[in-house]
């Protein structure tokens, strides 16, 4: 497949951009984004702009719901761009780009939330209390119900919360989670399984008991 | 409402809960982007911008000035024919006393 000038190419690409949230396209069927990534594979950054206005919202609000501050998510987004930029040449081009970058944003995310959570605890015995959570950012249009959702999962242990959070906020399934965060299918069905008994008893008066 | 039908409910009254970046997160992310994606101009690189259409000017007027004197001498060889041609095209003849002479390389 020959491809027109760089220039054209990044307008061309960047043109027809659709948001992956928007789309709903995680799957390899976009000849757009296959453009690209074979434009940036031969030389041309400037390609790269499809990519990440495709999946730009998604991956910050995916760092966002893990670490939960603006700054932090930005630059998390930030540098999950650039690491699969410089790993773009390792990328398979058949595999569809959106687990790919989800999975690196995850992992950097996560990386940061635990150390963070060493260096509070370390704050914490030192009497300094540090919360860098910054209720600021929480989404302005929330009602009253999903801030008590949010709140709940929230309260979940760390790995209970992020998988929850991925799969009840972000919509990914069983086995995009699992890519994600590097765990089995059963591991990621386990703390969902245990997230959603510790959310039913939390949010009983929203959704009532169980009657099974 | 069974377990598998609170998840589905609770699925959908989570999605408010996505996080959205403004437009300036956005822009900020994507120039940020593309800042440290750009190669980094090296000296050498920057030398070699700036050399190359001096270079390419110098061998185009180069390239000018040699064809130019080609074919400057090429019509000076042929409008400018030497005097041995001369002679030989115009043989010149004098007359003396009635006798007429004619003059040439032989």
């Amino acid at each position: 497949m020959a491809f027109p000038g760089s220039s054209d190419l990044s307008s061309d690409l960047i043109g027809g951009v659709t948001t992956e949230r928007s789309a709903g396209a995680t799957r390899g069927d976009d000849p757009l984004e296959r453009r690209a990534i074979a434009a940036v594979r031969q030389g041309d950054p400037g390609a790269y702009d499809y990519l990440v206005s495709k999946y730009m919202k998604r991956v910050v609000s995916i760092a966002w719901g893990i670490v939960r501050n603006a700054h932090d998510a930005e630059d998390l987004a930030q540098e999950a761009f650039v690491r699969a930029y410089e790993h773009l040449p390792r990328f398979r081009s058949e595999e569809p780009f959106g687990p790919w970058i989800y999975r690196i944003v995850t992992n950097l995310s996560l990386d940061v939330a635990k150390h963070r959570t060493r260096f509070r605890h370390e704050e914490l015995t030192m009497a300094e209390p540090a919360d860098r959570r910054d209720d600021a950012d929480l989404p302005a249009h929330r009602n009253e119900l999903a801030a008590r959702i949010d709140a709940a999962i929230e309260s979940l242990p760390e790995m209970q919360r992020v998988v929850a959070r991925l799969h009840l906020v972000e919509q990914f399934d069983h086995a995009e989670i699992a890519r994600m965060m590097k765990l089995s299918e059963g591991t990621v069905r386990s703390h969902l399984s245990l997230a959603r008994k510790k959310l039913r008893a939390k949010l009983a008066d929203l959704y009532g008991e169980n009657d099974e | 409402m069974s377990d598998d039908r609170f998840f589905e409910k609770l699925r959908e009254d989570a999605q408010p809960l996505r996080y959205e970046p403004d437009d300036f997160m956005v822009t900020r992310i994507t120039a940020r982007v593309q800042e440290r994606i750009s190669v980094p101009t090296s000296v050498s690189g920057m030398l070699a911008r700036w050399f190359r259409p001096l270079a390419a000017s110098m061998a185009a007027l180069v390239l000018a000035a040699s064809l130019g004197l080609a074919w400057m001498e090429r019509s000076a060889q042929t409008t400018a024919p030497s005097v041995e041609s001369i002679a030989a095209n115009n043989p010149v003849e004098i007359s003396v006393a009635g006798d007429v002479y004619s003059v040439n390389n032989e």
